[in-house]
């Protein structure tokens, strides 16, 4: 009998089946699942809020930080002096009263709060809300360009601030609130340290960041701050905000209890609706083509105030708006949405493409010419607004190729300062007729800086204005002079969409401040589970 | 073995300062800086300007790389300049998150897709067509789908696992595990059927070559015949798929970290990208790079153990 070479063995027993394995790992998932039972109402049950946002914030600097939905980011530790509630009123926050001293709507006067304290340990002042103006004035942040031109800001008193505005500006008490950063006031401390800011924060708001337990793109956790001057305010021992981009991720998120508050899509409303969430809804961005290129640089055709109307008149708003996004979209034929200051229902461009024809002909192109456009692909998700308004430029003959930005609205903002594109598509957002004139008349909105001279005149006449009743007349004779220029072409605004646990109360958006914070200085504004 | 991974070490030095230099020019041609993510789309050019000079992006570009290269070489690899965390220490953060979906992905990759690959090629039939189909099936369908359903099934509907989030090990290991579960299924999918598709056809290979026959003469048992000589000799190409898998899956990683919201490298290194965030960019562009190094490194063992001829050469 032959032996087998070495290091080889006859089989003498079948092998081993491996029954248990299948029933093994289906025990360890259901092991694994069981001890998650109650984790997606964790946060709830001890009085955490969790709340998603779609990118990580600008900066956690407040001078550097942005605004819109961002704004929580810097809201949850640092207190504005005004305070902007979801429905849209001022409430006193760090400043108790406010207005403006004369007649001339550029001297303004706040009183602040007495008792309040930085989370530094040093007291509110006048002189320490001085400081942090004058930081947020020189730190190069962006949104030094909403808060108007300031002449110079200084204490007049232990606990009394002056602002002096180089021109008028009824929209001052906006300036001070949460959205337009100088309003958010630092402590001397991180003002001190400029950079400590970034990874902890000096403000007196009802949390304090926590940047230990943080994870910079991730996850922002702030924990209650202890001194903060009224404690009934305060809902939650830790707010933390998790960064989510994907609407899907979003919505299982927010489905299954991890977060209580999200930004929705209009391509998942329905399925929230469906879950149980609750649905918060407000007008907010106001998407136009931007014909920037006014005196025809790039684009000739687009120097004819003729060929700017007869775009103007190519859209069917409604059909596209509804296309687009059915019930949270609406029709927008101005620069203003309804409910803001400067709207009038009897302006407005309508749909009438024989007669954009006639336009075109009477300004040289019966044929339409050939148009790019730049556009992007971060807050118009594929392309469909843009492919959208592209579309209907078609029916009357002019042929739009896309120029889509998909890496970045950075990248974006950088291609439409090239002056190397006549048109842009981008929304506009604004309460009202002055905080949108800042916005269209710089930046991507005017890249080869434009003006005119008539709209000057009436956004200055209005700013002196006194009364508000006229202020919002001239504020609309501005809105009717946009439209004769036709510079933005407004089509369709789409609403803010978020979703927020039905345990979650005071939740509360309108068009005047779309984006709310879950802090506010007292109870009734502070949101708060059940 | 030495001499390996003296080998190693030497080519590292000039692959880590290419790459470097590669991602830092290529970060350049990219429209838009730091200074226009920061302010953003409302910002004057004179204002941006202005910062872009204070965060020094106005120096020439060999300037800034070698500030950053002159840091990086004496272990300080910077600080974000978006969020002005230290670079070193994101990136050991975001290396565990990442280095927990890699190492059990391709251990996962590595057992089931050989099990499968071997029960394919030696039992045959309709098993074997079964599992064809499998893999198959595991090509076609991309990760980030797969991803996509099993949140809906197993956290959604079902409420077993998390949607999204992550615990650190060393505060959780129960969270750990329950937070790594679907992802790493998703990630090793296409590792699995990878792997099994590469086993079957070395293992089959292997099973026709004489010296089988000649065992099988000699009357060697089939599970010592498939165990210690077949698998063995069939384990090469396999080694080298993996090697190629866990590259792959650095990549594939991005995705899944993005559905799952896991703070790992690939969501760091869009991010960065997207901000223009150059030193963030640059410190993740290392650690890729000797991730890559060392799965090389690993191959090279694995040969050696493997195949004598080439401990011998």
């Amino acid at each position: 009998m032959r032996r087998p070479l070495r290091g080889m063995r006859r089989s003498s027993r079948p092998a081993r089946r491996h029954r248990f394995l299948p029933a093994a790992v289906l025990a360890s998932v259901l092991a694994l699942s069981s001890c998650s039972a109650g984790g997606a109402t964790r946060a709830a049950d001890t009085g955490d809020l969790t709340m998603q946002f779609e990118g990580p914030p600008v900066s956690l600097d407040p001078a550097k930080a942005g605004n819109g939905g961002s704004t929580t980011f810097v809201s949850l530790a640092y207190d504005p002096l005004i305070y902007l509630s979801g429905d849209g009123r001022l409430v006193p926050d760090l400043a108790t009263s406010w207005g403006f001293a004369g007649d001339s709507n550029t001297v303004f006067d706040l009183r602040l709060r007495d008792g309040v304290t930085f989370s530094d340990g040093a007291p509110l002042t006048a002189r320490a809300v001085v400081a942090s103006m004058r930081y947020f004035l020189h730190a190069g942040g962006g949104l030094v360009g909403n808060v108007g031109h300031i002449a110079k800001v200084e204490a007049l008193g232990p606990m009394k601030v002056r602002v002096t505005f180089a021109d008028p500006n009824p929209e001052a008490p906006m300036a001070m609130t949460q959205y337009n950063g100088m309003g958010n006031i630092i402590g001397p401390k991180g003002l001190a340290h400029p950079a400590s800011l970034l990874t902890a924060s000096d403000g007196t708001g009802q949390y304090v960041y926590d940047g230990q337990d943080s994870i910079a793109g991730n996850r922002y956790v702030y924990r209650r701050n202890d001194h903060y001057f009224r404690p009934s305010a305060q809902q939650f021992d830790t707010v933390s905000i998790k960064v989510i981009g994907d609407p899907n991720a979003v919505l299982a998120a927010a489905k299954t209890g991890q977060v209580q508050y999200a930004n929705g899509s209009a391509n998942t409303v329905d399925a929230a609706r469906a879950a149980g969430l609750r649905i918060n809804t407000a007008p907010f961005y106001n998407w136009a083509l931007n014909l920037v290129d006014r005196t025809g640089k790039v684009s000739p055709p687009l120097a004819d105030s003729r060929v700017r109307h007869a775009i103007a008149l190519a859209f069917d708003r409604s059909t596209i708006a509804h296309g687009l996004a059915g019930a949270y979209a609406s029709a927008s034929d101005q620069i203003m949405l309804p409910g803001t200051d400067g709207y009038k229902a009897s302006l407005g461009y309508r749909h009438n493409v024989a007669r954009a024809k006639r336009l075109l002909a009477q300004a040289g192109y019966p044929h339409g010419f050939r148009l790019t456009v730049l556009t992007q692909s971060i807050i118009d998700p594929n392309t469909n607004y843009s492919q959208a308004i592209a579309a209907a430029l078609g029916d009357i003959g002019i042929d739009v190729t896309l120029r889509v930005e998909s890496t970045g609205i950075a990248q974006f903002t950088g291609d439409a300062l090239s002056k190397q594109y006549a048109a842009t598509i981008f929304p506009n957002v604004g309460a009202s007729m002055q905080a949108t004139d800042l916005q269209i008349m710089s930046g991507v909105f005017n890249p080869f800086g434009s003006s005119d001279k008539e709209l000057n005149s009436l956004l200055a006449r209005a700013a002196a204005q006194t009364d508000a009743g006229a202020r919002t007349d001239l504020y609309q004779q501005a809105s009717r002079r946009l439209q004769q220029l036709a510079w933005f072409v407004p089509v369709f605004a789409t609403k803010n969409i978020s979703y927020s646990s039905p345990d979650l109360e005071h939740v509360t958006s309108s068009v005047v401040n779309p984006n709310p914070v879950p802090v506010g200085p007292t109870a009734a504004y502070s949101w708060r589970l059940k | 073995m030495l001499r390996l991974i003296a080998n190693r070490i030497a080519m590292s030095i000039p692959l880590l300062l290419l790459v470097s230099l590669i991602v830092f020019a290529l970060e350049a041609l990219v429209p838009g800086d730091a200074a226009q993510t920061i302010l953003g789309q409302n910002a004057t050019p004179a204002s941006v300007a202005a910062l872009s000079k204070q965060l020094g992006l106005t120096e020439p570009w060999f300037e800034r790389y070698g500030h950053w290269l002159a840091g990086a070489v004496h272990g300080d690899l910077g600080t974000s300049i978006i969020n002005g965390v230290d670079v070193t220490s994101s990136l050991a953060t975001r290396t565990g998150v990442t280095l927990s979906l890699l190492v059990p992905g391709l251990l996962l990759s590595a057992v089931v897709g050989i099990a499968l690959g071997f029960a394919a090629a030696v039992r045959g039939g309709l098993l074997g067509r079964f599992i064809d189909l499998v893999t198959l099936l595991g090509f076609a369908l991309p990760g980030f789908w797969i991803a996509l359903i099993m949140v809906i099934v197993f956290a959604v509907r079902l409420g077993w696992l998390p949607a999204t989030g992550y615990q650190p090990l060393t505060e959780d290991p129960l969270g750990w595990l329950r937070s790594i579960v679907l992802p790493v299924i998703a990630l090793s999918l296409n590792g699995i059927t990878a792997v099994a598709k590469q086993t079957r056809d070395a293992v089959l290979d292997v099973l026709e070559a004489d010296y089988v026959r000649f065992l099988r003469a000699n009357g060697v048992s089939s599970r010592s015949l498939h165990y210690r000589h077949v698998l063995r000799n069939a384990a090469i190409p396999v080694v080298t798929s993996l090697g190629l898998i866990a590259v792959g899956m650095l990549t594939g990683a991005v995705f899944i970290e993005n559905v799952f919201v896991l703070p790992g490298l690939g969501s760091l290194a869009t991010q960065a990208t997207l901000d223009h965030d150059v030193p963030l960019i640059l410190g993740v562009g290392v650690v890729l790079t000797l991730a890559v190094i060392l799965v090389n490194f690993l191959i090279d063992i694995a040969y050696g153990f493997l195949n004598p001829k080439v401990r011998v050469s």
